[in-house]
């Protein structure tokens, strides 16, 4: 009896065992050797500056091998590490120093200041004039102790489900397609390609393993198949990333996989537990389409309507109000006052617009509304988290609308049409006591909310439904690689909001008061909204879309062509043009761009032209009980 | 037969006037001034009658919500990060997922400030 007692014990334990095996752990098993292969990584640099003579230049060099070497290595893990911790992976290699931010999640809280440290930011650092050791090793150390919040449980325990890896991929995807083949973070461009060569075989390892782990949930042959041809097209391409095919690889490699990977996304029910999710929307199948992220909330106090009808009457009564002068404290300027719709939704007239007392001017150019949507801070210095804010200040601000607010309701309210429909509205928005300044706004910013929906040709090209033109890929490529623009104006939208959607970015660029280049425009830009060293002189980077169409450019509007503004990022921005500037974000270098090279970047630029269909303003406003009102017109007189 | 009638009409003042004291107070910090007081209050109060209509058919804090869904007591609030776990929840937050980010704002606010009934 006993001695079946102990072999029953010793056949559940056998079983135990080969239960426990038959969980494949091949893919956690890379993660674990791959981080610890940085890791090692990282020592040996920090050991190579701790025995270096900073003023040998032999000894520069073997840093500067190190590092090139770490960042290799760091490619074959970057999968992983930028989405599971994104605020641990800026100390690992952050692109810049400081950077302060406010995330789409964070909104109703005051700016954060995140620190960069690690790879890039050293190898940036080397080429500053006064270099000390110290610094150097600090940059290094910060990075090694962030790397071990990848260690943490919270984080390794997610690599035991499936759910994270087609998240983590698609951040993957999305950065192939806006910042790896840039030169974002990387500043050596010579490293660029090979760099990328290096991304995609790591992450061929990963889907490798991914498969092996959870074969119920696999990476199909097809999408395997159409990686292998991505890998293969890299390999083809010459190494220098300004002859680099962008636009092919964009197009027909990373769009594809994208697409694929959004069907499994739907198809395996996949959830997220992670901040970089928040704003992608998982039912979208191409980076070329505007659903790609979520916009602002165009429909304010009426976002719980969804009844066709009731929303077509907001946007009718939307329209109206955004030509009606009643909104303004004289009665003679409207929203189209100076976001002209037959202009692209703002005044290419002037520099800036006039104040209320039509005399003086505003300090800064009057923004596009079109595609305004697609920035998660509103205004040039991100002043506003949403539309309706911005429209509000717009209309009680002395110097542009100058209501009252109680006056304004009044007034509106004294039309019968208005009062009708904001009647009704009330009954559907039950938070809302009586007729607020928050239902006129909505209504206006669903209205104007809707011409940021069209397709430029380039788009269109990116999905397939026509041919472009070399020249335009021409201009693509350069835009991506040479002129440096796609450093900061992101794909899709070539704004300043990059993978994973959900910030706005700022940049110091040094523009000019005037075009005599004498001093930067005093206009002090994000510092006014959050003061800080790095903010100082700071503007949210604009959408490059429609640009044909919306001069003058700048926030002061200094530049009245587009071949200006390509010169003046030519020559290196303001520090370029000799100004003083201490925190420039774009490098004072010359491009170096050839005529011919400028006539690209146009054409391309021409591609982004949206096929915007425009409405005829109202042909009456509604008519008021107080008959002086009536002799207001449509759309203001100023 | 009077005596009846006149007991009920008392249970029913009664109801009233306990009805009527069952407002819902909230703790602002005394820090905050008079203005930023009103601005609270009205937001909470937005953010009142939008959680009665829309979330409170699970998270019972008026009445018995659903079991195991939070009703949030003040540790639970202040733990919870509602803005961002309800806005990717397409499934059990359909509704949220639709609101203004000033909506789901009045909503935190009113859970937050909140006193609750012992």
């Amino acid at each position: 009896m006993k001695i079946f007692s102990v072999i029953i014990i010793f056949v559940i334990t056998i079983l135990c065992f080969s239960f426990k095996e038959r969980h494949n752990k091949t893919y956690n098993n890379l993660y674990e050797t791959s981080l610890a292969a940085f890791k090692q990584q990282q020592s040996s640099l920090e050991n190579t500056i701790a025995a270096a003579n900073l003023s040998k230049e032999t000894d520069i060099q073997a840093i500067r091998q190190k590092i090139a070497a770490a960042r290799l290595q760091l490619k074959n893990i970057d999968f992983w590490l930028r989405y599971f911790e994104p605020l641990a992976y800026k100390k690992i290699n952050g692109p810049l120093p400081i950077e302060w931010e406010n995330e789409v999640f964070e909104k109703f809280e005051p700016p954060y200041k995140r620190e960069g440290a690690g790879l890039t930011v050293a190898e940036l650092y080397l080429d500053e004039k006064i270099i000390s050791k110290d610094t150097l090793l600090l940059l290094i150390q910060k990075s090694k102790t962030a790397v071990k919040t990848f260690e943490a449980d919270s984080i390794t325990r997610q690599l035991n489900v499936y759910h994270h890896f087609f998240l983590a991929n698609r951040l993957f995807l999305l950065n192939l397609a806006a910042v790896y083949t840039t030169g974002f973070e990387c500043p050596d461009t010579n490293n660029i390609i090979p760099e990328l060569q290096s991304m995609l075989n790591g992450t061929k390892k990963i889907y490798e393993t991914y498969n092996q782990t959870f074969p119920a949930t696999p990476l199909t042959k097809g999408y395997l198949d159409a990686y292998e041809k991505a890998i293969a097209f890299v390999n083809t391409q010459p190494a220098n990333f300004s002859s680099f095919d962008h636009y092919d690889f964009i197009k027909n490699h990373v769009n594809v996989l994208f697409a694929l990977n959004q069907e499994f996304i739907n198809a395996y029910n996949v959830t997220s537990v992670n901040l970089n999710d928040y704003t992608l929307n998982n039912n979208n199948r191409s980076i070329f389409d505007k659903s790609l992220y979520d916009p602002q909330n165009t429909k304010g106090v009426y976002s719980l309507i969804e009844d066709e009808k009731i929303l077509s009457e907001i946007k009718h009564i939307g329209k109206l109000l955004f030509y009606d002068p009643i909104l303004s404290g004289n009665n003679s300027r409207s929203c189209a006052s100076c976001h002209k719709p037959t202009q692209y939704f703002t005044d290419t007239t002037q520099k800036t617009s006039f104040q209320y007392d039509n005399q003086q001017h505003l300090a800064r150019n009057t923004p596009t509304l079109i595609n305004s949507v697609y920035n998660h801070l509103l205004m040039l210095d991100g002043k506003h988290i949403s539309l309706q804010a911005q429209g509000k200040d717009v209309m009680t601000n002395p110097a542009e609308m100058n209501s009252n607010e109680k006056e304004l309701i009044k007034k509106v309210l004294s039309c019968k049409e208005y009062k009708d429909a904001f009647r009704k509205l009330l009954r559907l928005t039950p938070e809302e006591k009586e007729i607020s300044l928050n239902h006129i706004v909505s209504a206006i910013t669903y209205y104007d909310g809707s011409f940021s929906r069209f397709t430029a040709p380039f788009d269109d090209a990116m999905n397939n439904k026509m041919q472009i033109g070399q020249e335009v890929k021409k201009g693509f490529n350069l835009f991506m690689s040479k002129a440096q623009c796609a450093t900061c104006h992101f794909v899709p939208n070539f704004n300043g909001v990059k993978p994973p959607y959900i910030g706005s970015e700022f940049e110091v660029i040094g523009t000019p008061e005037d075009t005599s280049f004498t001093a930067i425009s005093i206009d002090k830009g994000r510092y006014v909204i959050n003061p800080a060293s790095e903010t100082l002189n700071a503007f949210r980077t604009g959408s490059i879309r429609n640009a044909q169409y919306t001069k003058p450019y700048m926030h002061n509007g200094v530049f009245n062509t587009l071949e200006e503004v390509i010169d003046f990022y030519d020559a290196g921005g303001g520090t370029g043009k000799k100004l003083k500037i201490t925190n420039q974000t774009l490098s004072g270098d010359s491009l170096k761009l050839s005529t011919i090279e400028k006539k690209q970047l146009i054409t391309f630029i021409h591609s982004l032209n949206e096929n915007i269909i425009f409405e005829p303003p109202p042909a009456l406003l509604p008519l008021s009980a107080d008959k002086a009102l009536n002799k207001r017109k449509a759309g203001g007189e100023y | 037969m009077k005596l009846f009638y006149t007991i009920i009409l008392i249970i029913f003042c009664t109801c009233l006037v306990r009805c009527k004291t069952q407002k819902i107070e909230y703790n602002i910090p005394s820090h905050v001034s008079a203005q930023n007081r009103a601005i609270f209050l009205e937001r909470c109060e937005k953010g009142r009658i939008l959680f009665k209509i829309n979330c409170s058919g699970c998270h019972g804090i008026f009445t018995k919500g659903k079991d195991g869904v939070p009703n949030f007591t003040k540790d639970e609030i202040d733990n919870y990060r509602a803005v961002v776990l309800i806005a990717r929840d397409q499934k059990n937050h359909a509704v949220a997922a639709k609101m203004s980010p000033e909506q789901i704002d009045h909503i935190i606010t009113f859970l937050s400030l909140r006193i609750e009934k012992k």
